[in-house]
């Protein structure tokens, strides 16, 4: 918690800033002029219930869709709506479904991930020559490195479908970090995990933090989101509705309302069950 | 001027019997999402049933009357065609139901050889043209002198043309109506909308894919005997190639609607014959346009004309 | 095999069989085996003429005399036995049952050949006061010795050690893979050419298959298998050359005549070819029903740049230019092909490639621009010469005569071995990490930054190129150019190879289409049923081994719900049951 607390005492200039994100899909308006702003090293939350379009501005800030209006910025320049162009241009993320490559083994799912970060020229690959082993050696020591980082060293050669939950979820975190990012979306880190690993998973974003890279996390678990972040957004219906300091939000009584009405406990036990519900049907 | 009306008057046949087949590749895309490549060949198959009456179970006397012959050749090519349908649906496709994508695609492709060689090897002489019977009205509608050429800009339509095209159009009308209206009906547009929740209702899946292969292969079977009526020569290599175009055709018209898989076929029938008349190369190279307008379609409209956006597989 | 496992291992029979019942049911079904092997096969005279390896009754000479396909039921028959009483064979379980699928295969094969070849049933049991139960005793024997292997218990393939000495791995090395080169030859010549002068090769071929099939399984249930390509693996470059060492001496062996040798260069510019599709559906996922057209777009630039007479451009290029040029020209053709795929997946794609394939064969048959001869081919096509030499040509080195058509035979080996080397190449590096991403999930790879449409653009295009070198030479060794030969029923084929070898994998592709390009060579008599059985095989693969034959370690895990660890899942499902017992087990940590 302090250090949180110190972080948010010293404001960055922000690395990614979403202006007046608006998403209309037919004549229904998912988004509507949604803002978010996050600093360098900042941690950002955003929470809100089911269908508040959470994933919709996901999904914007991802290169996935065009806003309609507005407009997503990365150190000031305008984000591609091209997943790849927006991971190359140094925003990387996780899925809320965890999407591994199922049949690569663990290190190879690091290494997939750095690809954009590194060259290779056909010549070179077709004959093996030393510029080849080089550039492989490199995106080796480095998805080792982060390997460690997230705890699966040695977990290193085994095939990606045959990790535990957990371990898929701390993966794909250290395959997204893979592609060197300024700044790393987390869809759900949490879902489907026991206490204790989500606990790790709180420590292990700190680390993140730590080393530089800002994190938005999109989170069902209010509790998870409040011990986490530096800001939190809540959106509903579409919209932004309050935005701050964990401890703003948490004593917003629009906040509450808008979580069925009923106290935070409460909503919290409720949509603690939901997402477990939700993941065990995802794993069935 | 003939010319045309001429070439629009054989597209609008060639369409009547692709779209019957083209139905049966639709229902069962929408259903389970397979490309039944062997459909071709349930058509194929349902045309030497056809003969195969005519030939051998018909007494001489019946064959002589039409009205006699063709409806109980109708019914034997339909009857051969559905039990090619269940026998191939039962022992190939449905143990691959949850298989990856490719493996039922393969077995498409294999039961689609093993049809071919089988009518080739076992139908006699099946390997070339064979005569199919010309049970219907031997005579042709002819619409003289239309044009500025005269007596050469004589039109002619076939009364089993005329056929083709009636018995498609009712068909399919029938069969749309069957599937909105009925319980069957119901519980397959239920399938093919959400398998998961359709069983929660009560449908069983397997009742209703089993359905969905036994109306196409009717289908098809109808537009095999049709067709070896109105072109009087069928060999094992029809029912891939109109398989093909079939299928360009339920893609066209948007792959899963009935009504688009009828249009999309008339659409592909008038660009066989008019790109054969009138575009560069001629009919050696009609075919070669059918699929450019089915890349074309893929490419920059894959939901086809009547398809939803939405609902088109990634 | 695994087929005919399913089969019985569903069978109401496999599920009374106890571990108790292993033991006296292999006994008898080697004991049987042997038995089996001494008896007469062939009751009388074939109309075709005596039956091979003396199994006729009245060629029949001392039962002791066994040769050919009896010699293969006696040893397996024996080593039945061997492995039976051997308490301590590592890997007993699987050992056994692939020693009883070789004997059963064999015994079966020879039994519906003989019946159907004009024998019937009298011919295998007893006719005119005589007996010949050979054959239905192999087939009893072999199920037995099955049904014994599926009682036991059936233990994890074995690993053995691969810290040896150098020289030591270099002799096992050495010892295998010139055991592979007496095989591939043995294999080649079983029976001779097909035709109807020879009317039994065939069923020898077949029952050689079956085999070589029931060794190589119960040498894998050994364990030798893996331990051999892991000694290659951490030996890479020994084995490369011990390979092509191997390969190039093909041509001293049994299967070093003229007819062999355009066999095997057949087999290799189909391999080749196969290799390339790897690329394409292997690696990258996707599906292409078109592929052989690029073969023949090699083909057809190959032969206008060779200066036939009756190509249309007349120029003359040395062959390696024509053949590079070829591939170019395949190849970018083979991306212009593959754009349309960054709009569309799966099936649709299937669709797609299908549709360019008929658009080139169409294109082709009516001889379009006067570049592909139309129904007339391109014929002529001079033979490549080397320094004045045709490569058709016989030739001597060092004393040993070799059969013409040898040098074809030895690019084709060179060339294979370059595009095996392109594929692992690729495979192990940025891009074929790429393509393995965007196989297993195209969303996550362009979340990773991988620009999914250039790459696969990529794959089509090193696909198309392979295929269009292999095009090129394909020409030449037959001197003509056809569009009969690049037609739709070829690209399936060409997948099928992939397929039935094991995608993804190099071995596979090559063992594929040796498989499918051989089998048509000896079953000619066959030629009839020939695409019939095809299609079925296409059906049968699909249902029960959809891996293929070498699978790819970790795909296989995808197509056959298998894990990595290569157990199928009836097997790791008994193990998670087990698991259940001792533990409340990883599951119940995750929700």
């Amino acid at each position: 918690m302090s250090i949180t607390d110190n972080m948010a005492a010293a404001p960055a200039p922000p690395v990614l800033q979403a202006q007046g994100v608006t998403m209309v899909f037919g004549g229904l308006t998912a988004l509507n002029n949604v803002s978010l702003s996050l600093g360098k090293g900042e941690i950002v939350g955003l929470i809100g219930p089911n269908g508040a379009g959470k994933t919709t501005f996901f999904n914007c800030l991802t290169g996935l869709y065009l806003p309609s209006r507005g407009r997503v910025l990365l150190d000031g320049s305008q984000l591609a709506a091209d997943p790849s162009k927006v991971t190359i241009a140094g925003v990387a993320r996780t899925f809320q479904n965890i999407r591994l490559f199922p049949n690569m083994t663990v290190l190879e799912n690091v290494m997939v991930g750095r690809h954009s970060r590194m060259r290779q020229d056909p010549i070179s690959t077709l004959l093996r020559l030393p510029a080849f082993h080089r550039g492989e050696r490199a995106a080796r020591e480095r998805s080792r490195e982060l390997l460690e980082f997230v705890g699966l060293t040695r977990a290193e050669h085994e095939v990606a479908r045959n990790l535990p939950y957990g371990d898929q979820r701390r993966l794909e975190i250290a395959r997204a970090l893979a592609t060197d990012p300024k700044v790393l979306l987390l869809d759900e880190p949490t879902a489907g995990m026991n206490p204790q690993e989500t606990e790790a998973t709180r420590q292990l974003i700190f680390a993140i933090r730590d080393t530089g890279v800002s994190v938005v996390v999109i989170e069902h678990d209010i509790k998870f989101i409040f011990g986490l972040c530096d800001k939190v957004s809540v959106l509903v219906q579409g919209e932004l509705l309050v935005e701050g300091t964990p401890e703003v939000v948490r004593a917003d009584p629009r906040v509450v309302e808008a979580y069925l009405g009923k106290p935070p406990e409460e909503v919290e036990a409720d949509v603690r069950a939901a997402s477990t519900e939700h993941d065990t049907r995802g794993e069935a | 001027m003939t010319t045309l009306l001429q070439q629009l008057a054989n597209g609008i046949a060639l369409g009547a019997t692709i779209g019957l087949i083209a139905l049966g590749y639709t229902m069962v895309y929408g259903i389970i999402q397979l490309i039944n490549f062997a459909h071709g060949e349930v058509f194929m198959v349902g045309a030497f049933g056809g003969l195969a009456v005519h030939r051998w179970v018909l007494p001489e006397s019946f064959r002589e009357n039409w009205y006699v012959s063709l409806p109980l050749m109708l019914l034997g090519g339909m009857a051969v065609a559905v039990a090619i349908a269940l026998i191939m649906e039962r022992f190939a496709y449905r143990p691959l139901r949850n298989a990856p994508r490719l493996a039922p695609l393969i077995t498409a492709l294999g039961v689609s050889i093993v049809l071919q060689e089988a009518i080739r090897i076992w139908f006699p002489n099946a390997d070339s043209a064979q005569p199919f019977p010309k049970a219907f009205v031997d005579s042709q509608i002819t619409i003289i002198g239309l044009g500025p050429d005269g007596p050469e800009g004589d039109v002619s339509i076939r009364a089993s043309q005329l056929l083709l095209v009636v018995v498609s159009i009712i068909l399919s009308v029938l069969l749309q109506s069957y599937i909105n209206r009925s319980k069957m009906g119901r519980a397959m547009r239920a399938t093919a909308q959400d398998p998961d929740t359709a069983r929660l209702m009560g449908v069983n899946p397997d009742r209703v894919i089993v359905l969905t292969f036994v109306l196409g292969a009717a289908l098809a079977g109808v537009a095999g005997v049709l067709y070896g009526v109105d072109i009087t020569n069928v060999d094992n290599a029809i029912g891939f190639q109109n398989g093909i175009f079939a299928f360009t055709a339920a893609v066209l018209g948007g792959i899963g609607s009935l009504r688009g898989a009828v249009i999309g076929a008339f659409i592909i029938g008038l660009i066989k014959t008019l790109g054969g008349q009138y575009m560069w190369g001629g009919t050696q190279y009609d075919y070669v346009w059918i699929f450019v307008v089915l890349i074309l379609v893929l490419v920059f409209r894959p939901q086809g004309l009547f398809g939803e956006a939405e609902r088109v597989r990634a | 095999m695994t087929i005919l496992n399913r089969f019985s291992g569903s069978g109401a029979l496999g599920r009374h069989l106890k571990p108790a019942h292993a033991k006296p049911l292999t006994a008898a079904g080697g004991v049987l085996a042997v038995v089996a092997a001494l008896l007469p096969w062939v009751t009388f005279l074939l109309g075709d003429g005596a039956y091979p390896a003396k199994a006729t009754l009245q060629f029949f000479d001392a039962p002791f005399a066994v040769e050919g396909y009896r010699l293969h039921v006696l040893l397996l028959g024996l080593a039945a036995l061997v492995v039976t009483f051997v308490a301590k064979t590592p890997g007993r379980g699987r050992v056994l049952r692939a020693l009883g699928w070789g004997v059963f295969a064999i015994s079966l094969i020879s039994a519906v050949f003989i019946t159907g070849r004009g024998g019937g049933l009298g011919a295998i049991t007893a006719a005119d006061g005589v007996t010949a139960f050979g054959s239905i005793v192999g087939v009893v024997a072999g199920l037995l010795i099955v049904l014994g292997a599926k009682a036991g218990h059936l233990d994890d393939i074995p690993e053995w050690s691969t810290d040896l000495p150098r020289w030591a791995a270099y002799l096992a090395l050495v010892v295998a893979f010139v055991g592979v080169l007496y095989l591939v030859a043995s294999m080649l010549t079983a029976g001779g050419t097909g035709g109807a002068s020879n009317p039994y090769a065939g069923p020898i071929f077949l029952a050689f298959l079956g085999m070589a099939g029931g060794l190589l399984g119960a040498l894998n249930g050994l364990g030798v298998v893996r331990w051999i390509s892991a000694l290659s693996e951490k030996h890479r470059a020994f084995s490369i050359v011990v390979l092509l060492v191997c390969a190039l001496a093909l041509p001293l062996t049994s299967a070093g005549n003229e007819y062999w040798m355009t066999v095997a260069t057949t087999i290799g510019v189909y391999a080749a070819t196969a290799i390339g599709l790897n690329i394409v559906v292997g690696l990258a996922g996707l599906l292409d029903l078109g592929y052989v057209a690029f073969m023949g777009i090699g083909a057809f630039v190959a032969a206008n740049l060779s200066g036939a007479a009756a190509a249309k451009v007349g120029i003359d290029l040395p062959f390696p230019l024509a053949a590079l040029l070829a591939a170019a020209i395949a190849g970018v053709i083979g991306a212009i092909v593959g754009s349309p795929t960054l709009r569309v997946r799966g099936d649709y794609l299937a669709i797609v490639t299908l549709a360019f394939g008929e658009i080139f064969t169409k294109s082709a048959q009516n001889n379009i621009g006067g570049l592909t001869g139309g129904s007339n081919a391109i014929p002529g096509i001079p033979n490549v010469e080397v320094a004045g030499t045709a490569f058709n040509e016989p030739i001597t080195v060092l004393g040993a005569d070799l059969p013409g058509g040898v040098l074809y035979y030895f690019m084709i080996v060179l060339v294979v071995g370059a595009i095996m080397a392109v594929f692992a190449n690729l495979k192990n590096s940025r891009i074929g990490r790429a393509w393995i991403a965007i196989r297993e999930d195209e969303d996550a790879a362009r979340a990773m930054g991988i620009k999914t449409g250039k790459a696969k653009i990529l794959a089509f295009l090193a696909g198309a190129t392979l295929a269009g070198l292999a095009g090129a030479i394909f020409a030449h060794k037959l001197s003509t150019s056809s569009y009969e030969s690049f037609k739709f029923l070829e690209s399936v084929t060409l997948l099928a190879a992939v397929i039935l070898g094991g995608m993804g994998t190099i071995p596979g592709a090559v063992l594929g289409a040796s498989l499918l390009f051989v089998l048509p060579e000896k079953l000619r008599e066959f030629d009839e049923y020939r695409l019939l059985v095809f299609g079925l095989a296409l059906i049968l693969i699909m249902r029960f081994r959809p891996q293929g034959l070498m699978p790819d370690r970790v795909r296989r895990a995808e197509l056959a719900g298998e894990t990595a660890g290569g157990k199928s899942i009836e097997e790791e499902e008994e193990l998670v049951v087990e698991h259940e017992h001792e533990a409340p087990g990883p599951k119940g940590g995750k929700a």
